[in-house]
């Protein structure tokens, strides 16, 4: 019997880059959005990596939340880099899954405040993949279990198409983030995946990467209407 | 998001792609983002603007709005020379939202050759665009 194909028009190509600096991902993710500008790449793609340790500054700053020297931070060998995201300062380090999706918001109509919750979407799911009820909070944007920040999004849009994005606490060193205000917000503590999962099974668990990257690729392309390539 | 046919979309001023509009004023092209971009783009809590005595060629970035946790480029359709600049906008970035086309306007333009507006979209070649 024939059967009504389901074909999405969105495709993306998911690429892992495993540990990599921030300065180099950077680059990497300028480059891939030059070439989509450029069109010598049509395909949209999405980077999933972690980040040695690093403190990041949204567009409009953020370094008067950092509660720490310069000096402190030479000291433990941690860049502060500048960057054109939206949002306030961040940390980043191994242990925390971050995903760059490149994606052609224009050409696929999505628009920015729907891509900016769909993201958000993600990271929910994902947390409840682990039984972790995770949610959006009036604070911010973001996604959190009561009032403990566990996933942040940042993203910039350049001829229509997306950078930077969204960054979730696994199993990360989660000391760092007391150095500074995170989001530029007081009050507030971070959590991780590892950190919720403690609290009702005392079993020493290893969340693998891997894991987090399947869920990441299924919710991204449910939440989104998209094929992804791995 | 609103749907198409929920958008305003005055008749008297040109479209660009990038979703920005512009108006001619005797020689003084006032420009700013259109419904459909702000709409898109959500709340609006910052935008960055360009100084008087700026000069510009088309398609250059000329400043950027920034949404909750987004930062989106804009581009000037029109080169010419800065003039004015919507100073309202550092202290109440909502007006983009709240009234795009009056109180909203980004920046004013002294072009350098006006014939350039005639490259911009009219409104139904620009729902044309967006129904594409």
């Amino acid at each position: 019997m024939p059967q009504r194909l389901n074909r999405t028009k969105r495709s993306a190509v998911f690429i892992d880059l495993g540990l990599l600096e921030y300065k180099r991902a950077l680059d990497l993710q300028l480059k891939t959005l030059k070439s989509k500008i450029d069109l010598t790449i049509t395909e949209d793609r999405i980077l999933f990596v972690e980040h040695p340790s690093v403190f990041t500054l949204g567009k409009r700053g953020g370094e008067k939340n950092l509660g720490v020297s310069k000096k402190f931070l030479s000291l433990k060998k941690i860049d502060l880099v500048q960057t054109n995201r939206g949002g306030n300062i961040t940390y980043h380090g191994p242990g925390q899954a971050v995903m760059y999706p490149i994606i052609d918001l224009e050409k696929n109509k999505i628009g920015i405040k729907d891509f900016v919750h769909g993201l958000e979407e993600i990271m929910k799911r994902t947390a409840l993949n682990f039984n972790i009820d995770a949610d959006r909070n009036q604070k911010n944007h973001g996604i959190w279990v009561d009032n403990s920040k566990i996933g942040s999004v940042g993203i910039s849009i350049k001829r229509g198409i997306s950078f930077h994005g969204l960054a979730m606490n696994i199993n990360p060193d989660l000391e760092p983030f007391s150095w500074i205000k995170p989001c530029g917000l007081n009050d507030i503590s971070i959590t991780s995946i590892e950190k919720e999962i403690k609290k009702f099974d005392t079993n020493n668990y290893d969340i693998a990467m891997g894991r987090i990257k399947d869920a990441f690729i299924k919710h991204f392309s449910s939440v989104f209407d998209y094929s992804i390539k791995n | 998001m609103k749907e198409i046919s929920d958008l305003n979309l005055p008749d008297d001023v040109k479209y660009t792609k990038d979703h920005e509009w512009a108006k001619l004023d005797s020689d003084i092209v006032t420009i700013g983002i259109n419904d459909y971009a702000q709409d898109q783009l959500g709340e609006i809590v910052f935008v960055e603007l360009p100084e008087v005595g700026d000069t510009f060629s088309e398609g250059d970035e000329f400043g950027s709005v920034e949404s909750v946790k987004a930062v989106s480029e804009m581009y000037i359709p029109i080169s010419g020379e800065i003039v004015g600049i919507n100073e309202a906008l550092e202290d109440a970035p909502e007006l983009v939202n709240e009234s795009c086309y009056d109180n909203g306007w980004i920046i004013k333009v002294k072009p350098d050759d006006v014939a350039q507006l005639d490259n911009l979209m009219d409104k139904p070649a620009y729902l044309d665009m967006l129904k594409g």
